[in-house]
């Protein structure tokens, strides 16, 4: 950001004016989900902000207490609603955690792929709500048109296009269907060339750029003691994404890099962004080559699992099994347990506590958004009322989670 | 002084038919606004606005106006003896029209066949033709045939037998042609319940136009009743009224009625002499609202006003968000009213005078003012569109900062007044600028008489032809050079994101006002030098002039080929039918087919 403009200093000395006091939200076209900021403008200046969060809260961690714990599935899809597959497997694998079981290869492998698709409708859509906010609109069309791909896709393995509900404590709701491979394969090619297209479009526009470089500059310190992660905190140059720091599923085997911004700026924001859309789809190409085409999805374990539907009908085991997990729950052994993972906006967490009922005594969801967005405030001010937009933009802050 | 009531109604003619193209152009530019949105992203657009006929309603309206139409032509070319030179432009026009009907006609049945399958032997017939794209090269091979071999026998005897057969074949395939289309159309509609007319979506434009004159009619409490109603008015007339002094033709050139010394508007002139309209016994009808001789001062007059409806929209309404967007609104529309206005100064230095039709002579008899004025062109173009309130300028009423800028509190037609007049704004803008810097009315080597194709001493051509069809043609490419201005628009909003206040103003203060007083510099100098150097220089001017004429009648045929060819080309809709639910849908026949009637 520019010094501000001289004159406006000066009209101000000589005409004494108080600052307007302006309340952007809940409800208003750039606060996408619904966060009210109340605002002190000077000119067009915000000399001080107040950003309130909350305006979505729907008691889910509450809520989560009353079912099973195969009930919180739903739940966690509602959180960060782009990309529902990521918290999906995040909570079914903080329950194998505590129920210390691995669930196989194959699975590992499906979780990973969709998941990575799941990231790069995340990353789309942030990306392209961002360049529409911008009045770029083309960039925001193309790019949808790319997240339709992927939940088309998501809609033949899941039957559902935005809430999945398809994780389960120790697999999947269903096997990969037939043509999961060649679909994720062409979905993923497609997608690369929207990237491009976009690159070409936008990173070549002087408007553009001059839109997001240098606005909404943070320090690693400030990102750091915020508790930024993901996307939002690599912009500002540190390295740190679960995938690599704390490897889970099979991240380990894969190869990729975790693209890091300089100036940590709204543009280093959407750089990263598409970057890490480039380094998903070389983690699904990956993902898909080491997926085996047969084998089991869910873990061998009565106790987790549920069995095939003519087993229930027909044998008296099956019957006692589907009326045990169904009625009772899961019985997760008495304890806590946090597990976390790169979720689409950062560290996606879930820290969970068991009585060793079926019902979970506390599911506390660790959402990236809330973090990111108490950055808001330090990011903005300072700025012009119009350098919201692609700042509240970049953070990506999605209210269903960060509200809860 | 007693204005005779012809002149008056052609005046007021004059006006109906420049607001009508104002309005039309802008109705048609919303929907294409939104055509080009859909088309990103693979989706059909703006088409459900329909008007159901009964089919005996539709089969009428196919029908009769082409048997009035036949009947007309018949009646003409039996009652009217062609002779001289009308006799030969009468038989290319019939013959090329005749030409052009059969191959529309097979064209469009060709087409309904393909999409639908045929229905009888006739359809079968068409059908086994292929694809009807090969009734569009037949057409053009028999064009240029029929053309060729005319110019080619032009003079001798069989010319002349070509000419008969011209006049009297050519009327009467037309006529065939003509009523063979209604009737098969009649014909093909015979079984079906009922006839939408969509008119490729236009209507839904219109119906939504029409909608918003039945919607609530909301004030805010606490604004002031009368300014926030006032607004809209005053946003909307000066974006449309402005366009009363842009000529969109030639001027028609009467006779003189020797009692009154009054126009005679049955004597209008058959051909002109190269000097144009000129002398005692004949009066000039220019195609312009009013010939002002303040010209172009006026636009800006009007044109300011316009600031001022943003302004009191935006302190009438009584919200901090409006208030925001009117002084965006002003002072964006300030700024760039001083840079617009700079700019045209290098063009008056050039053109020498403010009347608009006064500019346009000149660069029909020069050069086009976009090889003359060259930054002018582009400065003025990036004004315009800033004045205009699009994006990448549309801060005053950029949605995700600040909601709907000044006209937040608006709704119902008010609100419409407000958007109309944006897209108003783009057409009556085009039209000054195809006005001033592309030739308004001028086509490359067209004059006052005829077609002369002349580089220095070296004539290539030279054709002498009725002035009605020359003002016709002129008017026509007005029109086209004002449709291709207001596409460049749409396209730049669809492409460009938002600048920023500061950005603005910067652009507008730093950047394009010193290029705009650079440019009056730099044009006073070129034009002193030029008057002070020898008749050489002035000599090699006029050759440079007539070139430019060349390169824009070149570039002109090879965008026309360019366009033609796009339009033919074969479209490859990819589509993506991942899920299964896609599959079954597509093993439907898609969605198109399936109509949602709610």
């Amino acid at each position: 950001m520019e010094p501000l403009d001289q004159e406006l200093e000066e009209s101000e000395l000589e005409l004494p004016a108080e600052p307007m006091l302006l309340n952007v939200g809940p409800s208003h076209p750039a606060m996408h989900g619904t966060v009210r900021c109340v605002m002190e403008l000077s000119g067009e200046i915000i000399e001080r902000v107040d950003v309130q969060v909350g305006y979505l809260h729907r008691g889910f961690e509450k809520m989560c207490e009353r079912g099973t714990w195969t009930q919180v599935f739903p739940y966690v899809d509602r959180c960060n609603y782009v990309s529902p597959m990521l918290n999906n497997v995040g909570f079914a694998l903080v329950c194998e955690k505590l129920l210390e079981i691995k669930v196989p290869e194959r699975c590992q492998w499906y979780r990973m792929a969709l998941g990575e698709l799941a990231r790069m409708s995340d990353h789309l859509t942030c990306d392209g709500a961002m360049a529409m906010e911008l009045g770029a609109f083309t960039p925001f069309l193309w790019m949808i048109k790319g997240r339709e791909m992927i939940w088309d896709l998501m809609e033949e393995e899941t039957g559902a296009r935005l809430t999945h509900s398809f994780g389960r404590v120790g697999g999947m709701a269903q096997p990969p269907t037939d043509g999961f491979k060649e679909n994720a394969r062409a979905v993923a090619k497609h997608i690369l060339h929207i990237i491009e297209e976009v690159e070409r479009l936008l990173l070549g526009n002087r408007i553009f750029l001059d839109r997001l470089e240098g606005v909404g500059v943070i320090s690693q310190e400030d990102a750091i003691s915020l508790c930024w992660t993901g996307p939002c905190l690599r912009a500002t140059g540190i390295p740190y994404d679960v995938r690599k720091a704390h490897p889970y599923l099979k991240y380990g085997e894969v190869d990729f890099d975790v693209p890091v911004g300089q100036a940590s700026d709204c543009f280093d924001r959407f750089i990263v962004r598409i970057e890490e859309i480039k380094q998903s789809a070389r983690i699904l190409e990956q993902c898909l080559k080491a997926m085996p085409d047969s084998g089991p999805v869910n873990v061998d374990d009565p106790r987790v699992i549920l069995p095939p539907k003519n087993e229930v009908y027909s044998t008296i085991e099956g019957t006692i099994q589907h009326f045990k997990i169904v009625m009772e729950g899961l019985k997760l052994p008495a304890g806590e347990a946090y597990g976390y993972t790169e979720g689409g906006n950062g560290e996606m967490g879930y820290y969970i506590v068991s009585d060793g009922s079926g019902t979970p005594f506390r599911v506390r969801i660790r959402p990236p958004c809330y973090y990111i967005t108490g950055g808001l405030e330090r990011v903005i001010t300072g700025h012009m009322m119009a350098d919201v937009v692609p700042c509240f933009g970049s953070l990506n802050m999605i209210g269903g989670e960060c509200d809860r | 002084m007693n204005l005779p009531i012809a002149e008056l109604l052609v005046f007021l003619l004059r006006g109906f038919v420049v607001v009508m193209f104002a309005m039309n152009v802008a109705v048609i530019l919303t929907w294409a606004d939104r055509r080009q949105g859909a088309a990103i992203q693979d989706r059909v657009g703006p088409n459900r606005a329909v008007i159901w006929l009964p089919t005996k309603l539709a089969q009428g309206m196919a029908v009769l106006p082409a048997l009035g139409l036949s009947v007309g032509i018949l009646a003409l070319v039996a009652g009217h003896e062609f002779d001289g030179a009308m006799r030969t432009v009468a038989s290319v026009v019939f013959s090329q029209l005749a030409i052009l009907w059969v191959w529309l006609t097979g064209l469009a049945i060709g087409g309904k066949v393909s999409q639908r399958g045929p229905q009888n032997s006739f359809d079968v017939f068409i059908g086994s033709i292929g694809d009807p794209r090969r009734f569009v090269y037949a057409g053009l091979a028999l064009h240029v045939l029929a053309l060729g071999t005319g110019a080619m026998y032009r003079g001798t005897e069989t010319g002349a037998m070509l000419e008969q057969v011209g006049i009297s074949a050519g009327p009467a395939v037309f006529v065939f042609a003509i009523l063979f289309g209604a009737l098969y159309a009649a014909y093909s509609i015979r079984k079906e319940p009922r006839v939408g007319l969509r008119l490729l979506g236009l209507l839904h434009p219109a119906a939504d136009g029409l909608k918003t004159v039945f919607k609530e009619d909301f004030i805010p409490p606490n604004a002031d009743k009368f300014l926030h109603s006032l607004a809209p008015i005053i946003a909307f007339f000066p974006a449309l009224v402005v366009l009363g002094v842009v000529p969109f033709g030639d001027s028609l050139c009467f006779g003189v009625d020797p009692e009154t010394h009054r126009i005679a508007f049955s004597k209008l002139l058959d051909t002109l002499p190269a000097a144009g309209c000129s002398g005692a016994d004949v009066i000039a009808l220019p195609l312009q609202v009013v010939r002002l001789n303040v010209g172009v001062l006026y636009f800006f007059a009007l044109a300011g006003t316009g600031i001022v409806g943003a302004a009191l929209a935006g302190w009438a309404s009584d919200n901090k968000f409006s208030l925001l967007g009117g002084l965006r609104a002003a002072s964006q529309m300030v700024s760039y009213e001083v840079t617009m206005g700079l700019t045209l100064i290098g063009v008056f230095m050039v053109y020498g005078t403010l009347r608009v039709d006064e500019m346009v002579r000149w660069q029909a008899d020069n050069a086009w003012g976009m090889f003359t004025q060259p930054l002018a062109f582009v400065l003025f173009f990036t004004a315009a569109v800033a004045e205009s309130k699009r994006i990448p300028f549309d801060l005053p009423e950029g949605e995700s900062e600040i909601v709907a800028g000044y006209y937040t509190e608006y709704a119902g037609m008010k609100f419409a007044m407000f958007f109309f007049a944006e897209y108003i704004a783009v057409v009556t803008s085009s039209a000054l600028m195809a006005a001033l810097f592309l030739g308004g009315w001028d086509l490359p080597f067209v004059r006052p008489d005829g077609i002369h194709v002349a580089i220095g001493d070296t004539v290539l051509m030279s054709e002498a032809l009725p002035h009605v069809f020359l003002v016709v043609i002129g008017a026509l490419g007005f029109v086209l050079k004002t449709i291709t201005l207001c596409w460049l628009q749409l396209t730049i909003r669809w492409t460009l994101p938002r600048f920023r206040y500061d950005q603005l103003m910067r652009l507008g203060w730093r950047k394009l006002l010193p290029a705009s007083l650079a440019n009056i510099l730099f044009t006073g100098v070129v034009i002193l030098a030029v008057q002070s150097a020898g008749p050489a220089v002035s000599h090699g001017l006029v050759i440079a002039a007539q070139f430019s004429k060349l390169v824009l009648a070149v570039g002109g045929l090879a965008l026309v080929v360019w366009l033609g060819l796009f339009l033919l080309r074969p479209v490859h809709k990819r589509r993506m039918l991942a899920t299964s639910s896609a599959q079954f849908a597509a093993s439907l026949g898609g969605t198109r087919d399936a109509r949602m009637e709610a």
